[in-house]
């Protein structure tokens, strides 16, 4: 006897399903229809369907392709950096924290923070007159570098986001290195494995498939970063720090050019969708 | 000896991580007049006037109002969220319903940046009179929030043996009533750690608050930013942080409590999802 039966099951998914379809399948349906539409504030409701000349103008876009490039190296810099750090204090740290479990706290403190406060926050901490860090550049080495300039923004930035998200690498690799039996770490060292030897051989393998996921979740959340970046520096610093969801956002609240908006984001749309095929085929490869 | 460096390597990941937060509770008990001299970690004279002003002088910004908003929107945004996604994690974990293609569609939608739907959004939003009110912010709240929270649950749900929910049945319960009466007490604990992250996460939105926002439904995380608008004399450091601490503190205050709960649904959410 099946405990919740097909039309039961039918009818507890529709409701989750009918708010979807209609805050995320219509709004999908308008983004298809806009991007091949000649669109203006004035004509919302009736875009003449013009084919695919939004698309050109977005792909013909160089600040498009510059914000592309800033998403893609953000999101790779950052995820990378977050899992290598993160991977060290989980390893490093456990004996520290495996019996002082309220040592975790002040690790996670930042993960419950806004990223967008966090930017507000930098502001104070690198502003020239009334935040720390140049202060304290000043009266050590006499000299301190404009932070937010064209030529700093991007490295700023990088570390404001790595400081804020290792903490989620360093849990899931925490929580994975934990969940390795004893037994195995036992029967390593009976044969004789150094602690380093171990670790790579043994330990790191086994963490594999966390290390996978946690490197696309950054990288993920890096290549679409607003908030922080928004809130530090908005698109400013000569354009150079606009991310490709801030170029969506400036194209439509600023520009008022919709059809590009649009269909920059349906671009972004396809390219996520291709990020997460490659990590569930991945994935999936793994548990077979 | 290895011990004192890993206290060492624990304090630096601390200060260093936690430097943008310590640094604003510092200035927000600075006075302007210190601040005007003192950039510096070391206050000379603590002050409360920052607070005082922030919490008394309401009639330009209204801090209160913000953390109102973000308070009904992100109630609205959580509880919303596992109203529709707990039948349907029920649904999932005991049938065939929606396993296959369904969860991983809405697994996979917490990586898709919502941005991509923020602009038909907010033409629709035009159209049903939904901009700037909260019931319209913790709407889209509600969606940021669906996927871990499905996830989540299922996770739960799946972890209680049906003979339980079989035995009920037995006894002739409705698959509405196990599910009400007997699983939902079960995975309370689950429900909570949802409810807790969710409203985290949908406190701490931003994009969506800027967007479909502009006065009287202002999340707290948007309202900030009004306080770094240079009027005149510029920023006024010492209030603008006391703002920070306040707007920053519902969910870091949750998140310390409940820190436990909250890395494990994100490690469940992460790996198993």
């Amino acid at each position: 006897m099946a405990i919740v039966n097909r039309a039961e099951g039918r009818a507890y998914l529709t409701p989750l399903v009918g708010f979807l379809l209609f805050f995320l399948g219509f709004p999908a349906a308008v983004n298809l229809v806009y991007s091949i539409s000649t669109v203006s504030f004035e004509t919302l409701r009736s875009p003449s369907l013009t084919g695919f000349g939004n698309y050109a103008a977005v792909l013909a876009d160089r600040e498009f392709w510059g914000a592309v490039s800033f998403s893609m190296r953000f999101g790779v810099l950052t995820a990378l950096a977050e899992c290598l750090i993160g991977l060290f204090l989980a390893v490093f740290l456990t004996p520290l924290l495996a019996r002082r479990s309220y040592l975790m706290a002040p690790l996670m403190l930042p993960l419950m923070v806004a990223p967008a406060m966090i930017g507000l926050m930098y502001r104070l901490v690198l502003h020239e007159f009334a935040g720390p860090v140049p202060y304290y550049l000043f009266e050590w080495f006499g000299d301190s570098p404009a932070f937010l300039d064209v030529d700093n923004a991007f490295r700023t930035l990088l570390v404001v986001e790595i400081l804020q998200w290792t903490p989620f690498a360093f849990l899931l690799f925490y929580m994975a290195y934990a969940a390795i039996p004893l037994e195995v770490r036992e029967a390593a060292s009976l044969d004789g494995a150094s602690a380093l030897k171990a670790l790579w051989w043994i330990e790191l393998p086994l963490m594999l498939p966390t290390l996978v996921i946690a490197f696309f979740i950054r990288f993920i959340d890096g290549f679409r970063v607003f908030d922080n970046v928004y809130a530090l520096t908005g698109s400013g610093a000569g354009g150079s720090t606009t991310s490709l969801s801030i170029y969506i956002y400036q194209a439509f609240f600023k520009g008022g050019a919709i059809g590009k908006a649009v269909a920059a984001s349906v671009v972004l749309f396809l390219a996520s969708l291709a990020v997460l095929y490659g990590l569930n085929w991945i994935t999936g490869r793994g548990r077979r | 000896m290895l011990n004192l460096l890993r206290w060492l390597v624990f304090s630096i990941a601390v200060l260093a991580m936690n430097f943008p937060v310590i640094v604003t509770v510092i200035t927000s008990l600075k006075s302007a007049r210190e601040l005007s001299f003192n950039p510096g970690f070391w206050i000379g004279e603590p002050t409360l006037e920052n607070y005082m002003r922030v919490l008394g002088e309401t009639d330009r910004f209204n801090i209160y109002s913000y953390l109102f908003n973000s308070t009904v929107a992100s109630l609205i945004g959580t509880g919303l969220a596992i109203a529709l996604a707990f039948p349907a994690a029920y649904a999932i974990a005991r049938s065939e319903a929606g396993k296959r293609t369904l969860l991983p569609l809405i697994i996979n939608l917490r990586a898709v940046p919502l941005i991509i739907f923020a602009i038909p959004l907010y033409m629709m939003y035009q159209w049903l009179g939904l901009l700037d009110t909260q019931l319209g912010l913790g709407l889209i709240l509600t969606i940021v929030n669906t996927p871990l929270a499905l996830v989540i649950l299922v996770n739960a749900i799946s972890d209680v043996p049906a003979e339980l929910d079989e035995a009920a049945k037995m006894d002739g319960a409705s698959s509405r009533q196990v599910m009400l009466i007997i699983i939902r007490p079960v995975v309370r604990p689950a429900l909570v750690t949802t409810f807790i992250f969710g409203f985290i996460t949908a406190w701490n939105e931003f994009l969506f608050g800027l967007m479909l926002t502009t006065s009287r439904a202002v999340p707290m995380t948007v309202g900030a930013s009004f306080f770094f608008a240079a009027s005149g004399g510029g920023v006024q450091w010492g209030t603008a942080s006391a703002v920070m601490v306040l707007g920053a503190l519902p969910p870091a205050l949750l998140g310390l409590l409940m820190y436990r709960q909250i890395s494990a649904s994100l490690t469940a959410g992460a790996v198993k999802g």
